[in-house]
């Protein structure tokens, strides 16, 4: 196997971005409301109308907006209404999911869900303190590891070993650039720019890297939220992630959160 | 793009042409580049004048430049990303100018047909303006951030949902936690669980478009309550959904204060017994018509003035707070004690008899019987119970109390210190009496009280001078109801004032009648009837305003009042006496010797005439003069005139007469006649 994975890039990463618009083409719903979600002058009423025709989608949004995350306590008893509660983005981020088969947890790495919603939560909790939006960091939590489970698709078997082999996080980024010619965060990057997210939620994906880049502390910090209840790595002070915003005693209380709520979430964002 | 902008010298394969007019609408303000492959390396070949002035590159060091030192933050194999070959792609991008300085850039690329080639337009990200709206808002957002979060109201701020995204410090402090533990759903765990729905139906309306309130206890991090109104208001931010804007105002002290404010309201402040208006709310709200099981007791102190008057208002008020104790110790519990007023009490209670409100009532006795010590003295309480069971014939709440104040009464008529259940005829005769109230003020409104006129005639020469009125009322079923009757009922219940009123002015206007008619021969004077309760500040206006009225000069009244009434309150009575003869009324006392006047009194009393009372006048035919004569001689030493009253006899006339009497009335001499006939009557004398 690692004579494979330190060849020169056999993968073709075009492949993987053709497969997005062929996602597109399957569902053309989810694709509607990912391209129209986040337009200022889409109304909560219109995205009800489009999510209407997807009945497994707009199950989906309901029981979410249902669920203890939004304590609305079963009171979210229309589409629309349920959007509102939810929002846009987070309505968009589920046509997301259903998009690109983020669904059916089958298709997916181990333990793709719980890292998901372990980091969307972790960028919720953490966004008041770096002047952002909750909602929007949960989102941008949630899809942020979108692109693993792309190149899982595409490679199935080449991802498993990759995973298999590096254990810790930046090992495996490494060997996905190694591999693919981009890592897994990039290449969730570029599919959110293809589909017109806002670049508020492209731009910290694009700088995960440089830790010089202030917009992507965030996402940095609820990542190294989520390595933390999930892997075995050593953890990296948060201080230096976050461009100094966070401080590790501030982090236990967020790891406690975040511990008691991801499992719940995966549940309302998988409609179980 | 016109030939014109191609730089001179270069050679432009047609290939390169034909991929711009492919991938772009052309025009000199846009910076285009052409990339393609050249040895495996993906280069620029080719950039536009727009390309030169944005890049600063000369048109020549353009070519060749490979695509990753353009936009160096495409690593690695990342540039495929921008270039590919089956679509267009557009990225934003940090360009890398010719300086080296980066310019942020949407980068559109446009891949030939042959897919070995590449249009990309690049379009600098944030232009100025866009840069100075985003400071503004920035700046807005600040300001609101700043302004909520200084702000001395608790405010909350959810963008989705329940889920807060925001809370100031007001906030935190109100309820006592870090506002880490409050965003998202966290704060619903402060709302008080028998509340929470509430809140959350509020918030239901407000997502919706609407505005709320909701009013919820919150449970502070120690563990006690704060009453709060929460006032909701929709927020939406475009392209995000809806949320709202919590203010919260804490209204605990304010209720405190309402509900100390109705306790004050609805209780004695003395005993802190429920006063009268909380048991007449007690009573109805558990009065069921035909129904029965509910007792009231009234309980009236005996002796309680003596009490006030000889150890001071001090030990009466103690004595009022001992027996408020005895009685709701000795009460079963949820039985009612209020204060009815002054030294009254009343019990309420639910599910007894007679029989057992009477036992009630002696247990009641017995407590209030050990004595108590108020300023050194014991005193032993006692109190005259009135006892009512609810019966079919109580139709309202009101006429079970009423019941028991008059079987109250009837206690104490009979004798302090007893207990007395309401008897049926007592009943009856007290809705009679009600009844008979309710006529006669209808009565005294429409002017049905008529008047009656007694001529007074002059004992020396036998003229008549003046007039007595009598009051009479001819009801239309019960026929003439006597004047003691009816004067008694309109002053235990409050209507004397307005019968006074109406005797005084229909007097008046007869006098100013018969002027018109009689001339000279009309009758000087009239005397008025005037009841202890109208001896007040009001009297003098009344007269005065009645004699204007009708054009008469003082003189020609004569007000009334009775020995009793005069000592009733001797100096306040003085007073308004003074005023009335000041303004040259004429006083009479009626029924002079009857009650227990001090002579003392009398001497000081501005008053011109005793009126010397009938049943001295009956004396004299068994030949007993002395009290009549002693009453004129005492009248004539002090300088005043005297009438004597039911001369019934032209012998008691002429005794009168010896006796010094100054002016004589009865029915033998002229009976009393109603306006007309007293005119004719004048007319023919």
């Amino acid at each position: 196997m690692p004579p494979m994975l330190t060849a020169a890039p056999s993968f073709d990463v075009e492949k993987v971005l053709a497969s997005i618009d062929t996602m597109a083409a399957q569902k053309p719903v989810a694709a509607q409301i990912v391209s129209v979600a986040n337009s200022d002058d889409t109304s909560a009423r219109e995205l009800a109308q489009i999510l209407g025709s997807d009945v497994a989608l707009a199950g989906r949004v309901m029981k979410l907006a249902n669920s203890a995350y939004f304590g609305m306590r079963g009171r979210v008893t229309s589409l629309q209404f349920a959007v509102t509660v939810v929002g846009f983005t987070t309505v968009r981020t589920m046509a997301t999911v259903a998009l690109t088969d983020l669904d059916d947890e089958s298709r997916l790495p181990a333990n793709f869900w719980r890292v998901s919603t372990s980091v969307g939560l972790a960028a919720s909790t953490l966004a008041p303190r770096f002047g952002e939006r909750p909602q929007d960091a949960l989102c941008l939590g949630l899809l942020a590891p979108l692109g693993i489970a792309l190149l899982h698709h595409d490679d199935p078997e080449g991802y498993a070993a990759l995973t298999a082999t590096e254990r810790t996080t930046a090992a495996r980024r490494a060997a996905e650039v190694r591999r693919y010619g981009i890592h897994a965060l990039r290449l969730t990057a570029v599919a959110l720019e293809q589909w017109g997210f806002p670049r508020s939620m492209v731009a910290p994906l694009t700088g995960v890297d440089d830790l010089g880049a202030e917009e992507s502390a965030l996402l940095r910090g609820a990542l190294e939220v989520a390595a933390r209840l999930a892997t075995d790595d050593e953890p990296v002070p948060v201080e230096r992630l976050t461009c100094g915003l966070l401080r590790e005693d501030a982090l236990p209380p967020v790891i406690d959160k975040v511990r008691a709520e991801a499992e719940e979430l995966r549940l309302a964002m998988l409609g179980q | 793009m016109s030939a014109s902008t191609v730089p001179a010298g270069s050679s432009v394969s047609p290939e390169i042409v034909s991929s711009i007019f492919y991938g772009v609408t052309v025009s000199d303000t846009l910076a285009l580049l052409v990339a393609e492959m050249v040895g495996g390396t993906p280069r620029i070949t080719w950039g536009n004048e727009g390309a030169v002035r944005l890049l600063g590159y000369a048109a020549e060091d353009l070519g060749a430049l490979p695509v990753s030192t353009l936009v160096p933050t495409l690593r690695g194999g990342e540039v495929k990303l921008l270039l590919r070959r089956e679509r267009a792609a557009r990225m934003r991008l940090s360009v890398r100018t010719a300086s080296g300085a980066f310019v942020e850039s949407v980068v559109l690329s446009t891949p030939s047909p042959t897919g070995r080639m590449w249009t990309l337009r690049v379009v600098p990200a944030a232009s100025e303006q866009e840069r100075a709206l985003r400071a503004t808002a920035d700046a807005h957002e600040q300001r609101f951030a700043t302004l909520t979060e200084r702000s001395p109201i608790p405010t909350l701020l959810s963008e989705q949902g329940m889920r807060l995204a925001h809370v100031n410090d007001a906030f935190c402090s109100l309820v006592g936690l870090r506002s880490e533990q409050l965003l998202g759903t966290g704060w619903m765990s402060v709302v008080h669980p028998e509340d929470l729905d509430a809140v959350i139906e509020q918030v239901v309306v407000v997502l919706g478009g609407g505005d709320g309130e909701a009013r919820a206890r919150l449970v502070r991090a120690d563990g006690s309550e704060r009453m709060t109104v929460i006032r909701f208001a929709h927020l939406f931010t475009p392209g995000v959904g809806a949320g709202f804007v919590g203010t919260i105002e804490d209204i605990t002290q304010r209720l405190a204060f309402e509900a100390r404010l109705a306790h004050q309201a609805n209780h004695d402040p003395l005993t802190g017994l429920p006063n009268r208006t909380l048991l007449a709310q007690y009573v109805s709200a558990r009065f069921r018509p035909g129904g029965s099981g509910l007792a009231c007791l009234f309980l009236d102190l005996d002796n309680f003035k003596v009490v006030n008057d000889s150890l001071g208002h001090g030990a009466g008020d103690e004595l009022l707070v001992e027996v408020a104790a005895r009685l709701r110790a000795t009460v079963r519990p949820g039985d009612l004690v209020a204060r009815f007023g002054g030294d009254e009490f009343v019990v309420v209670c639910e599910g007894v008899g007679e029989a057992e409100a009477i036992t009630l009532a002696e247990r009641i006795g017995a407590a209030l019987a050990v004595p108590v010590r108020l300023g050194g003295v014991d005193v032993r309480p006692r109190a005259s119970v009135g006892v009512t069971a609810q019966t079919a014939e109580h139709a309202a709440a009101e006429e079970l109390i009423r019941d028991c104040d008059i079987a109250m009464y009837q206690a104490k008529t009979g004798g302090k210190g007893r207990i007395t259940v309401l008897d049926q005829q007592a009943r009856a005769e007290a809705r009679e009496k009600l009844l008979l109230v309710a006529e006669l003020r209808d009565a005294i409104e429409r002017r049905e009280i008529t008047l009656l006129y007694q001529p007074i005639f002059s004992a020396t020469d036998g003229t008549a001078t003046a007039v007595e009125s009598l009051a009479r009322w001819h009801h239309a079923g019960r026929g003439a109801i006597s004047p003691g009757t009816f004067v008694g009922l309109a002053e235990e219940s409050g209507l004397i004032g307005g019968l006074g009123l109406l005797v005084l002015d229909e007097t008046c206007r007869q006098l100013a009648d018969w002027d018109r008619t009689l001339g000279v021969a009309a009758p000087r004077r009239a005397n008025v009837n005037v009841s202890a309760l109208q001896l007040d500040a009001n009297l003098l206006p009344q007269v005065i305003a009645a004699l204007d009225r009708h054009g008469l000069s003082p003189s020609r009244l004569s007000i009334e009042i009775t020995e009793s009434a005069l000592m009733k309150d001797p100096a306040s009575a003085r007073e308004v006496l003074a005023g009335l003869r000041a303004l040259g009324v004429q006083l009479a006392i009626d029924d002079f010797g009857t009650g227990y006047s001090s002579l003392a009194y009398l001497r000081h009393l501005p008053v011109d005439c005793l009126k010397v009372d009938r049943t001295f006048v009956a004396e004299l035919a068994d030949g007993h003069t002395e009290i009549a004569s002693a009453v004129i001689a005492l009248a004539r030493s002090l300088g005043l005139t005297t009438v004597a009253e039911g001369v019934e006899t032209a012998a008691q006339a002429t005794e009168l007469a010896q006796l010094g009497a100054g002016f004589l009335q009865g029915y033998s001499l002229a009976p009393p006649m109603t306006g007309p006939d007293t005119a004719a009557w004048f007319a023919a004398r």
